[in-house]
């Protein structure tokens, strides 16, 4: 079985949630700095930050190599005299 | 808390990013350039800033009394401490306004190179026992069963109270004991000495000793 993976919007997407929801783990341990909420924040909430980060480095990387795959592929290759 | 200019920081950027990342997902923009920046703004330069002014403040808040009092067992100590009639050590310490309303901090928190991580590393400890193990437990319960983990380390009371002074030693019980007091092998927040720090320290001991 081979992993299909998301469109470039999918995956933005996706990362702009995940990072919403960092943000707001992040904001209630500021406004609740109760035991429950700094962990969460520290922990959770900076992992899905890190993920959400990451996701848009694959987007922009994978774009970029396929940006340079098409430019190569436009090239006609030199002709042999 | 609203003076703490961290926490303005984490807000601002917070903001900013938000606004960006609602802006991509309910209008989906064309995938260009520009909007990958403004995703790189959104996902990438704000949320760090958020995260690194986040942890500043949140590392600030673990040092007030009211982070240590919000879990209920602990509650009786941070009272006590703030208890402007209550004559326990550490109400007297807290009065102080290098102690102030970090006077949990002030006198639990190692010190030494890695003191902080030390002391965080314990604090985790303390949150991991609380959350699984006293989080129904009746408070009474708590001040009769459950003691300090390691006995507090004369040094904490040494890094401001010299044992070299002349005010210091000219105490008979202090220059009697100086030995014992530089080794740790006398506390000095014993009783009879200068404790207990809190009013229900040794209660329980004492109780037990009794039984």
């Amino acid at each position: 079985m081979k992993l299909r993976i998301p469109s470039t919007m999918a995956l933005l997407q996706i990362s702009a949630g995940l990072t919403l929801v960092a943000l707001g783990l992040m904001v209630w341990s500021m406004m609740a700095p109760t035991p429950l909420p700094v962990m969460l924040a520290m922990t959770v909430g900076q992992g899905l930050g890190t993920l959400a980060f990451g996701l848009y480095g694959f987007v922009v990387i994978r774009d970029l190599r396929r940006a340079m795959r098409a430019k190569r592929d436009s090239i006609p290759p030199p002709v042999n005299k | 808390m609203w003076t703490d200019p961290f926490l303005i920081a984490a807000l601002v950027t917070t903001g900013i990013a938000a606004v960006l990342l609602l802006w991509f997902l309910i209008r989906r923009p064309a995938i260009t350039r520009a909007t990958k920046i403004v995703l790189l703004l959104g996902i990438g330069v704000f949320p760090l800033l958020t995260a690194a002014n986040g942890n500043i403040a949140g590392y600030n808040a673990t040092k007030q009394r009211s982070f240590c009092g919000s879990c209920h067992v602990m509650t009786p100590y941070s009272d006590d401490s703030g208890d402007l009639k209550s004559a326990s050590l550490a109400a007297r310490h807290a009065r102080n306004d290098m102690f102030g309303k970090e006077n949990c901090y002030a006198c639990h928190a190692d010190y030494g190179m890695f003191g902080t991580v030390t002391t965080k590393i314990g604090g985790l400890r303390h949150v991991y026992e609380y959350s699984l193990n006293y989080r129904n437990m009746p408070v009474k319960q708590f001040l009769e069963e459950i003691e300090i983990r390691k006995p507090f380390p004369n040094s904490t009371c040494i890094h401001c109270h010299s044992t070299q002074n002349q005010g210091f030693l000219k105490i008979g019980d202090h220059a009697s004991t100086l030995d014992r007091v530089r080794g740790g092998t006398l506390s000095c927040a014993s009783e009879g000495c200068h404790g207990p720090a809190h009013p229900f320290s040794k209660e329980a001991k004492k109780q037990r000793g009794a039984q």
